[in-house]
């Protein structure tokens, strides 16, 4: 089996427009959660998000080519082109892209293009619908996209699985540059679901804060919408080291799991043996990890269940954790949160910093580890655990080291 | 025609499953033992039977009780009742 290691990796999120831009942010402890102003706030509940603010398509792709893009997958390119820039990896190099996996991961898919489409039609009785709405919308559209514009050959297709979907792509992905099935992968998710028929369908579930994102506090009052992408360059150590790029951290392993249980409400059983099949795959000790990128949506039922699983999962090591929510930062980007997630995991095993749970009032007493409040810490950070539980049970956490 | 009360009862027991008999107003959906899945049900049955947008966590509204439910809807039909009719 060979070693996987991530050479690159590119982020659009609401914190930034790259990469650094974001973990910058993150460092900073600064949130990106405020009003929405994509769409008329009159006809929300609490008009709060995490938006992209100020993304010029036009400064990335030409008309021709924009026309072909929803919003979902203009920000997984253009993640993907910094990914690949800056992992320096030449495709046409040896044949390379001749078998390069792709798989991108979306809860959703092109919601702008079906919005705009059920607009037309039920809205304005329009029957005439654009061509291009179905390559527009379709789930893996992003994965499509970044294949063709890098022409990679590999097995490339999209993970759907709500918030897990970003973990999931990125789990299929090492499994096959792990196995040698694929020779490298571009991995990672996209969501971009802020209309108004999504935000609405959340509101209805009576999930959404009024406030703020405030994952484990006790004054915690729900999740709040994000969006973006980030995208990862996966390759074998040994041919990372061979061609001298830089490593920026080790894909160890990976966990899956689901709850079989409840459509909605989380299972602390299910979350639990997840992080458990990441470290015995990762071949971690509980002693071994300092650092998790928790789930932490800043739901009642998250938070709670969540704790109960690290507890279970770490035992005694549990306490000398530092666990934190970037969500409260970046929002809840649903299928691109693991993949944006892992830019903060990234950037704690790089720089030794730990990315802080913004918003962060009282501690809750079903929530007592270490959320690392507010502000960023700097400590040594040899391994860690990013962890993404979608509705439906779904669970997929995925396990780093430090660069070798 | 029934009333606001025997309306969300109906709409309690539907969606909960559970025996009408065992509703009362004083009860939370909490001690209904309703799931929180089936309480957003119940809400969005109401708002939809009723045409109107139930509060979300406002300190105004209790939506946790059947009596709350009851006072909150009609309140809330009363109030639409007064706005001019939409053309």
């Amino acid at each position: 089996m060979r070693r996987v290691v991530i050479t690159g990796m590119g982020a659009v999120t609401p914190l930034g427009h790259t990469a650094p831009a974001t973990w910058a942010a993150l460092r900073e402890g600064r949130s990106a959660i405020g009003p929405i102003t994509s769409l008329p706030r009159e006809a929300l509940r609490f008009g709060i998000a995490a938006e992209v603010r100020d993304f010029d398509p036009l400064q990335h792709f030409d008309e021709k080519k924009l026309i072909l893009l929803d919003r979902v997958s203009q920000l997984a390119l253009v993640a993907a082109r910094e990914a690949i820039a800056q992992s320096g990896i030449d495709f046409a190099r040896e044949n390379l892209g001749e078998n390069t996996a792709v798989v991108i991961g979306t809860g959703i898919g092109g919601e702008h293009t079906n919005d705009e489409a059920s607009r037309r039609m039920y809205a304005e009785n329009n029957p005439r619908l654009h061509p291009l709405t179905i390559v527009r919308l379709m789930a893996n559209a992003p994965a499509c996209q970044v294949s063709i514009e890098n022409g990679l050959h590999g097995p490339s297709f999209a993970t759907v699985s709500a918030c897990a979907s970003s973990n999931h792509a990125i789990a299929q992905a090492f499994h096959m540059v792990r196995s040698g099935v694929a020779s490298a992968a571009v991995a990672g998710g996209t969501e971009s679901c802020i209309t108004l028929g999504a935000v609405r369908a959340w509101e209805a579930m009576r999930v959404l804060a009024d406030d703020t994102c405030r994952p484990f506090s006790k004054q915690r009052r729900g999740l709040v919408l994000g969006e973006g992408a980030a995208v990862f360059v996966l390759e074998a150590l040994d041919d990372a080291e061979r061609r001298g790029a830089a490593i920026l951290a080790e894909l160890s392993g990976a966990g899956m799991s689901a709850d079989a249980g409840d459509i909605v409400f989380p299972s602390d059983a299910g979350a639990a043996l997840a992080m458990k099949r990441a470290l015995a795959d990762a071949k971690l000790a509980p002693d071994d990890v300092d650092y998790i990128n928790a789930h932490g949506t800043g739901t009642p039922a998250n938070d709670p269940t969540e704790t109960r699983a690290i507890r279970a999962t770490f035992g005694g090591r549990a306490d000398a954790l530092a666990v934190s929510s970037t969500k409260s930062m970046h929002g809840h980007a649903l299928g691109a949160a693991g993949a944006i997630e892992l830019v903060a995991t990234i950037g704690a095993l790089c720089d030794s910093i730990v990315p802080p749970t913004a918003n962060f009032i009282d501690p809750d007493p079903a929530c007592d580890l270490d959320y690392v409040p507010n502000v960023a810490r700097e400590m040594p950070v040899r391994a860690a655990l990013s962890n993404s539980f979608a509705f439906g049970g779904l669970n997929a956490v995925l396990a780093l080291r430090r660069a070798p | 025609m029934s009333s606001v009360k025997d309306t969300i009862y109906d709409i309690i027991a539907k969606e909960s499953g559970i025996d009408r008999a065992k509703i009362t107003p004083e009860a939370t959906l909490k001690d209904l033992e309703i799931q929180s899945l089936d309480a957003v049900q119940i809400l969005f049955e109401i708002e939809d039977h009723f045409k109107i947008t139930m509060p979300d966590r406002d300190p105004n509204f209790d939506t946790e009780s059947v009596q709350g439910l009851i006072d909150t809807v009609e309140k809330l039909v009363a109030e639409q009742g007064a706005k001019p009719a939409a053309s």
